[in-house]
């Protein structure tokens, strides 16, 4: 039973991964896009935590919630705002 | 019954990963702009490292796998025990080191874009082709002058 329930929740956050890489790349305003794929990394570390892999977890999440939109972001201030 | 549905979920799940794929490729190479590339690859490589991971699952019937990390395998029956109960401990050791070699190349990237914007004064790549081409005919109307 455990094990079925890990699927489904490992299955319905892929699914919403699609969602958010889909309108991270389509969104023309690139702050937006940050937050799209933030929130499309937080789902892969559920997935990762599901794939029975804490380690990865725990390495992936600073590094995909944290320091790259952080410096995305930082390079957005410096350059372009919108995409064309 | 659960027989049936965890394959079936699994596979949604993989295909998932070759869908995020696509549309990452896509991303990288229709989008204009050099910050949304530089977003699509670490899309792009992210679903990579997903689809390493998935490699090394494991499906042990009625429960969960161990996570390789948490399992004492020291003693003399410890890897056949570890074989039996976990899943594979390689692709998560690759993987570990795949995340923090693309945090590099994304931080190298993220400089060569702020200094492209810093020269050219944009960061689409299709003004990038128009600035470039205007200079290459000035070029050329100098050497035939």
């Amino acid at each position: 039973m455990i094990d079925l329930i890990a699927a489904l929740l490992m299955a319905v956050a892929a699914v919403t991964s699609i969602v958010f890489t889909y309108l991270a790349v389509v969104e023309k305003n690139l702050i937006q896009a940050v937050v799209f794929s933030a929130v499309q990394s937080t789902m892969y570390a559920l997935i990762y935590f599901l794939l029975m892999a804490p380690d990865i977890v725990l390495v992936y999440l600073p590094v995909g919630v944290g320091i790259y939109p952080a410096i995305i972001l930082l390079l957005i201030k410096k350059t372009d705002k919108v995409d064309e | 019954m659960s027989e049936l549905i965890i394959p079936y979920l699994l596979t949604v799940v993989f295909v998932s990963f070759v869908i995020n794929l696509v549309i990452a490729l896509y991303g990288i190479f229709a989008r204009p702009t050099l910050v949304k590339k530089i977003i699509a690859l670490t899309i792009f490589s992210d679903s990579l490292n997903s689809l390493a991971i998935f490699v090394g699952y494991r499906v042990v019937s009625g429960r969960v796998p161990a996570p390789p990390v948490v399992v004492n395998y020291t003693s003399p029956q410890g890897p056949a025990q570890l074989a039996k109960v976990t899943v594979d401990p390689l692709p998560q050791a690759l993987v570990l080191t795949a995340i923090v070699i693309g945090l590099a190349v994304t931080l190298f990237m993220v400089k060569v874009t702020m200094q492209v914007h810093r020269i050219y004064g944009t960061t689409s790549v299709r003004k990038l082709e128009r600035i470039e081409h205007g200079n290459k005919g000035e070029e050329d109307e100098g050497v035939v002058e």
